[in-house]
């Protein structure tokens, strides 16, 4: 039912366990009625204050631990392709490919796709709030892929500083292989996708009329 | 009367922190994208209301008392009506 194996979870039972105290002490108040005395209203403190304080804390936490992880980026049916490529143990898309990688495969979509910069939570999660309008305005009576809707692309074009956050583009192997292309990758006037463009072909290949370069 | 709104208010915000919790707990046992949304801010924003109408409450309650405390027992729920002339106890 509810098992804890990470920081996350034990957080969830925490802010679960909090929400369920602060409601039986509301619902002592609201049978019971007693006489506002002292105790009552330290009963009342933990209970409307204290408990919905460490439910809103530790329940803030885990969801936000929660929006990085690919199944709640997967959570809207449009990006049903997305996500059944990337955990498609056959595909050799890009995505599929970052998705298999042990230490950041859970998050494989906020890995790549989060703003690399001093704010980039902040704006990742800014544009999270966009998607959702989208989503809601756009997109919730497409079909099953998301068919008929607008086509998805990228708010601006993919940098490749998310793919330099785990590839060096200055080890000696990158540059003997990259050539005369690697000061212009490390410049920002080429693209890594320009080449490696095999990303999210699933999606791709369901809106055929989709080019390149700042846009998935 | 100030004790009776106050009552009212605390009845008020209990329900209110109720609500809440529901829209957080949900959130959390179901972390559908919208959902979230709605416990993050609603939610969160109906609890912190709650609280603050409770926080209210406490404040006129004591205004109402003078600031005195009453213990539990002695804390009367309704105050008894004076005496009707000629039905209190004879005068020694």
């Amino acid at each position: 039912m509810f098992s804890i194996h990470s920081t996350e979870q034990l957080l969830k039972a925490i802010a679960l366990a909090s929400a369920v105290l602060s409601v039986l002490v509301c619902l002592w108040y609201i049978v019971r009625r007693p006489h506002l005395n002292r105790v009552t209203k330290s009963m009342l403190l933990l209970g409307l204050g204290a408990f919905p304080l460490i439910v809103s804390l530790t329940g803030n936490i885990a969801s936000f631990e929660y929006t990085l992880s690919r199944p709640f980026c997967g959570s809207c049916h449009v990006m049903g392709p997305y996500l059944r490529d990337a955990e498609d143990p056959k595909s050799n898309s890009l995505a599929a490919m970052h998705s298999r990688n042990h230490k950041f495969g859970e998050t494989s979509c906020y890995t790549c796709h989060a703003d690399y910069q001093m704010f980039g939570a902040i704006t990742t999660k800014q544009n999270g709030m966009k998607h959702l309008f989208k989503y809601l305005t756009e997109y919730a009576s497409t079909g099953p892929d998301g068919e008929g809707g607008p086509t998805i692309h990228l708010y601006k074009p993919f940098q490749s500083g998310a793919c330099m956050q785990c590839h060096s583009a200055t080890a000696k192997k990158w540059v003997e292989t990259h050539g005369d292309s690697a000061e212009a990758i490390r410049s920002g006037e080429m693209n890594c996708i320009d080449c490696h463009n095999e990303v999210h072909p699933l999606a791709l290949s369901r809106r055929p009329k989709l080019t390149k370069g700042g846009v998935q | 009367m100030k004790h009776e709104m106050a009552k009212k208010m605390v009845l008020f915000s209990v329900i209110g922190t109720i609500v809440a919790m529901i829209f957080m707990a949900s959130s959390i046992l179901f972390p559908h994208p919208l959902l979230l949304v709605l416990a993050m801010s609603i939610g969160q924003g109906i609890a912190i209301f709650a609280l603050a109408l409770y926080l209210l409450a406490v404040a006129l309650d004591l205004q109402s008392s003078g600031g005195v405390y009453i213990p539990a027992e002695e804390s009367p729920a309704i105050e008894e009506p004076p005496p009707a002339e000629g039905t209190g106890p004879p005068a020694t």
